[in-house]
């Protein structure tokens, strides 16, 4: 779906002869909804003058089929008459609730789709300079304001405008003079109304405000409980939520305050309406220019546009948020989406991994990564170490697609992974982060992430292989638990494997583990290690890791600082020579050997 | 935002929105007494509005009479002063009615959500336990509105709409009883219509509310989850999972829409056939000279308006049902009892000590300093029954540095908590300089306590007043030099310094500096007991270092309890305790554990090899 031009008329395509049924079908409402009172008056003339003369042409006709041609036969034809019409306007009244209905529904269902998709499908350099909350807000309350606007707000400004022209020709038909008299403060009432509303924005924000400061204050007591419990400060925090509260109390009570002066003043300005219209009226049935009937069909028929007219100042208000609120929902649409290329006819990649003279840089002026020069052959399982901020993270990113080497280029089984699809690119990694995102489903759905169709039994497989099987059995629902606030709450330890064991069930060609065992203890990683040594040559293997211990069984390592290759090598080859791998090694040693005394010493 | 539909809370929304239960409402309206004057107001205007509104058309229909009685001579400038007074006073009671029903709409909810608000700051953890903090935002929020909403609007409706129809009532029976009675007859079958819409709508209207939510959460994970999922390629899943929840969302919303695009049809045809009813029998009459003109106008006009209250009404009544079961939850929030609380006696030695002014002597006259705390055949078991303590026996004295270690779900956080009696033993006793501290005041003890969570909890305002919720009366050199002791050194190059802004929930600082602020808060608190939770969240190694070195300051001189992860850091522990399955399994010095060759001895082996990690030696290799 394309948002991108900015105007409300826009989106509404695709719905458009929908819309316009529904206006049509509005408009039939009108005209009907208006044919009681006229049925009404012809009536009430004849009933006064007890002369069927003054009887409506139109039901004349019925009148005779029936048979009885008596005023009494007439009054009941208008009842019926006045009845099935408006059973009839009712009906269309029903087709318009629903063709707005759905066609505001639809509209609103294709922005949301249309939203979701973009999420998931810009760069991952807007996520660097997006803010999160803004964003949330721009697909939740941004489109409710949208889908308020289209779905009631539309309607009632479009139900107001067509009241208003099918009754004006009705009511100058009537009688002229009577007519004008009719609508002399419908334009004050809208104008006051509009300006009402836009005056108290101001109003409604700060009540706004206040509710959020108090919600807020509010949440950080409930979440914070412990420590206010700790250091006993209920008294404090019930006086600071007492002033929010009580904040948040006044703001509302003057927001309805001023809605009490406006429902006050609309209401007068209605019914004075009414009262001019009855005492002209009056006036010229004294005159004789008019009949009873007349009035009481001018009397219903502006009570029945009043109310939609007195809603048309506020609802005119709202159109200039759903127009606000449409311009933050395009500009996520028309941020660039990552490009799409066509998917290429091997299903499975080797796994051989070429960096050629790759140079990155997140911000122009500091490179992360510096012609930059690797080879890991298929099957192969390079370990990575380096310090903070060496770019070994950057690394997989570039390696994923994610972002794109200002130089060089990378390639895969030989292809540059610039040509080739990014969904079926990074369908040949398996990656694991530091700090895994979970999904609020149930531990079997996360793993199964990896491998939507696996069955029970490679699931488990892989949850042995990643160490958290047994950590799993242990939960009272098992592999059904729920992950998330509504769930399990699981360690820093046990999210990192159970990413692991979705990496693995996946079994890709390539599997990355970005520093994603930190907060596994020793034993259970080196177990973790010995399952993956065991899978070995199935896939080329990249494990970023910050303990020796990781590292020195891979088959290479590469030491990386400052966005190059500092080392590159075997275990051995590298303590053989002189460098950082050969010094962490010996400090390492040490380290090792004042564990050994503390042990010793306390024999 | 804070629904509870995928939460179980042991209230039943269907069961609860089933008939009326009156004694729940009279409850909640007990918020009302504080303003009677308001109530009354409320009531009187709607009085007079409904009063003004069945006379609106007498008007008319005199007029009209009148006009055909008397032709010219009639008095229009006197009935046009008449109606303008009619309205004006209409107006006025409207806008009357509104501030009242405002002011005790606005005041009820505030109550509530102060009642509600002190109780949570009563109810003990174990109330806590079952209850997410979203689920207990919805209460003290958007239910509080609705019930409040209610309680008023739907009164002033009641009172509004009662008089209106009695007075139209009154008014149709006095003009012409026969056709009263046939307009009448249409209304039991509306009022039945607008229950069993009003009802539907609201149901349906919660389905859209509660998918909404859903749908928040899906762009919430889309976001926060953006890298897995385009690791994953779960685009198209995902999108396919969405597209089913806007799918019920569009069912759902057109599906509210299209009952109420059949009910107010329903409706208006329901009323024009009162009408219609009334213009035949009454045009008959007419002819008949039974009734004049503007008698008829009259009721052709009250039939359409007599429909208006029973509508309202009938809303009302589905919203009481609909909201009974938030009603019966906010109620439980304001009547829950807190398992840990003050017990008879204390409460009457408080009262007996209240004007002592000793500072030695606590606020329940024991004495304020703690010497010794100890826990004798302490167990612990939660309300489901799961056991998680047996027999704990442990002493501590001032001074000392109790480290707990152990694996997770072994009861380290539990014995904690039992020990600021944060929830208290099934059975044993928990000792304090001799006394079972539930003989002492709970608001003593805990004003004692000092606490430093793993996640360091911030507050948002300044830094300044984070630290200072350690002792609300420090003087801000005591803030400072609390912080500096804390080795929070980095809010004094900040550019705002103490008064920097930390943002919600400390956002502005990174993960090593809430730490060090809530450092900084205990130091201020200087409190007798302390209770760490050493943190594991890997700060960087020069933070690291830090915490280390002001966790010195933080333990010296008070009774140190340390939950630790690091074994490293707590080799200089008075005591050390291994906790596992509840029980203590070894306790005793770091040397004497380590001679044991026990469990101890295997899990400071192997996590000293993990704790050495090339990242915090990266400084120092290259460099030799």
């Amino acid at each position: 779906m394309n948002l991108k031009n900015n105007s409300l008329w826009h989106i509404t395509e695709g719905q458009r002869l929908r819309y316009s049924m529904a206006i049509l079908a509005m408009a039939v409402t009108s005209l009907l909804m208006f044919s009681a009172p006229l049925i009404a008056r012809y009536a009430i003339d004849v009933a006064v003058a007890q002369d069927l003369a003054e009887a409506t042409p139109w039901l004349m006709p019925l009148l005779h089929v029936s048979g009885y041609e008596s005023i009494a036969a007439y009054l009941w034809l208008s009842a019926l008459a006045a009845v099935v019409l408006t059973g009839i306007s009712g009906y269309f009244m029903y087709w318009r609730g629903r063709w707005a209905a759905i066609a505001s529904e639809d509209i609103v269902r294709r922005a949301r789709e249309a939203l979701f998709w973009r999420l998931h499908h810009l760069e991952a350099g807007f996520y660097d300079r997006a803010d999160t909350g803004d964003l949330i807000q721009r697909c939740s309350s941004d489109v409710e304001t949208l889908r308020v606007f289209l779905s009631s707000d539309v309607v009632e400004i479009g139900r107001a405008v067509m009241l208003l022209l099918t009754l004006i020709p009705i009511l100058f038909w009537m009688d002229v003079r009577l007519a004008w008299a009719s609508l002399v403060l419908m334009p004050v009432l809208i104008a006051f109304a509009y300006l009402f509303f836009q005056q108290v924005k101001r109003v409604f924000q700060a009540t706004d405000e206040a509710e959020g400061e108090m919600t807020a204050v509010l949440q950080e007591n409930l979440t914070g409980i412990r420590v206010v419990r700790a250091f006993a400060r209920q008294e404090f925090e019930i006086e600071k939520f007492g002033a929010r509260n009580a904040n948040f109390r006044d703001h509302n009570n003057r927001l309805i305050r001023l809605m009490g002066v406006y429902w006050s003043i609309s209401e007068s300005l209605s019914l004075l309406q009414i009262g001019i219209v009855l005492l002209v009226g009056a006036w010229f049935i004294i005159e004789g220019s008019i009949t009873v009937g007349t009035l009481f069909a001018f009397l219903t028929c502006i009570n029945m546009v009043l109310w939609p007219v007195r809603q048309l100042g506020r609802v005119l208000t709202d159109t200039g948020k759903a127009v606000v609120a449409l311009g933050r929902i395009n500009e996520v649409l028309s941020e660039p989406e990552e490009s799409q290329e066509a998917m290429p006819d091997v299903e499975r990649a080797r796994g051989d991994l070429q960096l050629k003279g790759v140079g990155f840089a997140y911000q122009t002026g500091q490179p992360v990564l510096n012609d930059f020069d690797l080879h890991v052959p298929a099957g192969e399982t390079l370990a990575i170490i380096g310090p903070p901020g060496a770019g070994k993270s950057t690394l997989i990113r570039l390696l994923l697609r994610l972002y794109r080497p200002q130089e060089g280029s990378i390639e895969l089984d030989g292809k540059d992974i610039a040509t080739l699809n990014r969904q079926w690119l990074r369908a040949q990694f398996g990656v694991v982060l530091q700090d895994p995102f979970l999904y609020s489903r149930s531990i079997a759905d996360n793993v199964r992430v990896g491998e939507p169709g696996a069955d029970h039994g490679a699931l488990e497989l892989a949850c042995q292989d990643a160490a958290i099987h047994e950590s799993i059995v242990a939960m009272p629902e098992g592999y059904h638990a729920m992950v998330g606030e509504r769930g399990v709450t699981l360690s820093g330890g046990q999210r990192q494997r159970l990413a692991l064991a979705r990496a693995l069930l996946k079994d890709p060609p390539v599997l990355i583990l970005d520093d994603s065992l930190s907060a596994v203890d020793t034993g259970t990683e080196q177990q973790i290690l010995s399952a993956l040594k065991s899978r070995k040559g199935r896939q080329t293997t990249l494990i970023i890791a910050h303990r020796l211990t990781s590292v020195m069984h891979a088959d290479r390592i590469l030491v990386m600082e400052q966005g190059r290759i500092a080392q590159l090598g075997t275990h051995q080859s590298l303590l053989a020579e002189d460098g950082p791998y050969r010094r962490l090694c010996e400090i390492q040693g040490a380290l090792d050997r004042e564990i050994e005394q503390d042990i010793e010493t306390t024999r | 935002m804070y629904d509870d539909d995928d939460f179980d809370d042991g209230f039943d929304d269907a069961a609860l929105a089933r008939g009326m239960r009156f004694g729940l409402w009279r409850e909640l309206f007990a918020y009302a007494k504080p303003y009677r004057r308001e109530l009354w107001l409320l009531a009187a205007f709607a009085v007079i509005t409904a009063l003004i509104e069945v006379s609106l058309p007498l008007i008319t229909r005199s007029l009209i009479d009148t006009v055909a009685e008397r032709g010219s001579d009639t008095n229009l400038v006197g009935y046009g002063l008449v109606y303008v007074a009619c309205v004006l006073v209409l107006a006025a009671s409207v806008g009357s009615f509104i501030w009242a029903g405002g002011k005790l709409r606005t005041h009820m909810s505030h109550d509530i959500r102060r009642d509600g608000f002190e109780n949570l700051q009563r109810l003990s953890f174990s109330f806590y336990d079952h209850r997410p903090a979203g689920w207990l935002m919805a209460r003290m929020t958007s239910d509080c509105e609705r019930l409040t909403n209610i309680l008023v609007w739907g009164l002033l409706d009641l009172v509004w709409g009662s008089v209106l129809m009695l007075g139209i009532a009154i008014a149709m029976f006095a003009m012409n009883p026969k056709l009263a009675a046939l307009a009448f007859t249409v209304l039991p079958v509306l009022a039945w219509i607008s229950m069993k819409f009003q009802k539907r709508i609201l149901a349906s209207a919660r389905a859209v509310r509660q998918t909404n939510s859903r749908i928040t959460a899906n762009y919430n994970e889309a976001i926060m989850g953006v890298l897995t999922s385009k690791a994953f390629v779960r685009e198209r899943a995902n999108q396919r999972d969405f597209g089913g929840l806007t799918s019920t969302m569009y069912t759902a919303s057109v599906r509210n829409k299209v009952l109420a695009a059949i009910y107010v049809p329903l409706v208006l045809t329901l009323a024009s056939l009162a009408m219609g009813l009334t213009l035949a029998v009454g045009g008959i009459d007419l002819l008949g000279g039974l009734i004049t003109a503007g008698t008829l106008i009259a009721f052709m006009t009250y039939a359409r308006h007599f429909f208006e209250p029973v509508e309202q009404m009938g809303h009302w009544f589905a919203e009481m049902q609909m909201a009974q079961a938030s009603a019966e939850r906010v109620i439980s929030l304001i009547k829950a009892e807190p398992e840990v609380q003050d017990s008879e006696t204390v409460r009457e030695t408080m009262l007996a000590h209240r004007d002592s002014n000793d500072p030695a002597l606590a606020l329940d006259g024991g004495k304020t300093a703690i010497q010794e705390i100890e826990l004798r055949n302490v167990s612990f078991a939660y309300n489901s029954g799961r056991q998680v303590l047996r027999q704990i026996n442990l002493s501590a004295r001032k001074g000392d540095v109790i480290a707990i270690v152990g694996p997770t779900g072994g009861g380290k956080s539990t014995l904690v908590n039992l020990i600021c009696r944060f929830y208290e033993p099934t059975s044993g006793e928990v000792l304090i300089d001799g006394i079972d501290y539930r003989l002492r005041s709970l608001h003593w003890l805990q004003s004692n306590l000092g606490m430093v969570l793993q996640a360091a909890h911030i507050f948002s305002g300044t830094v300044r007043e984070n630290i200072r919720y350690g002792r609300l009366d420090a003087t801000d050199a005591e803030v400072e030099e609390a912080a500096r002791l804390a080795g929070a050194d980095f809010i004094f190059s900040m550019e705002d310094g103490f008064d920097t802004q930390v943002g919600e929930g400390g956002g502005r600082l990174s993960a090593g500096q809430k730490q060090l602020v809530s450092f900084a808060r205990a130091i201020l608190a200087d409190p007798e007991i302390l209770v760490m939770d050493e943190a594991t969240s890997s700060v960087d190694t020069e933070t690291e270092q830090r915490v280390q070195n002001a966790l010195v300051h933080v333990l010296r001189g008070r009774i140190s309890f340390v939950i630790a992860h690091r074994l490293s850091t707590i080799r200089n522990a008075t005591r050390i305790i291994l906790v596992r399955d509840g029980q203590i399994v070894e306790q005793g010095t770091h040397a004497e554990l380590m001679a044991l060759r026990g469990r101890y001895f295997e899990l400071y082996r192997q996590q000293s090899l993990q704790e050495t990690t090339i990242d915090g030696n990266w400084q120092d290799a290259p460099a030799q």
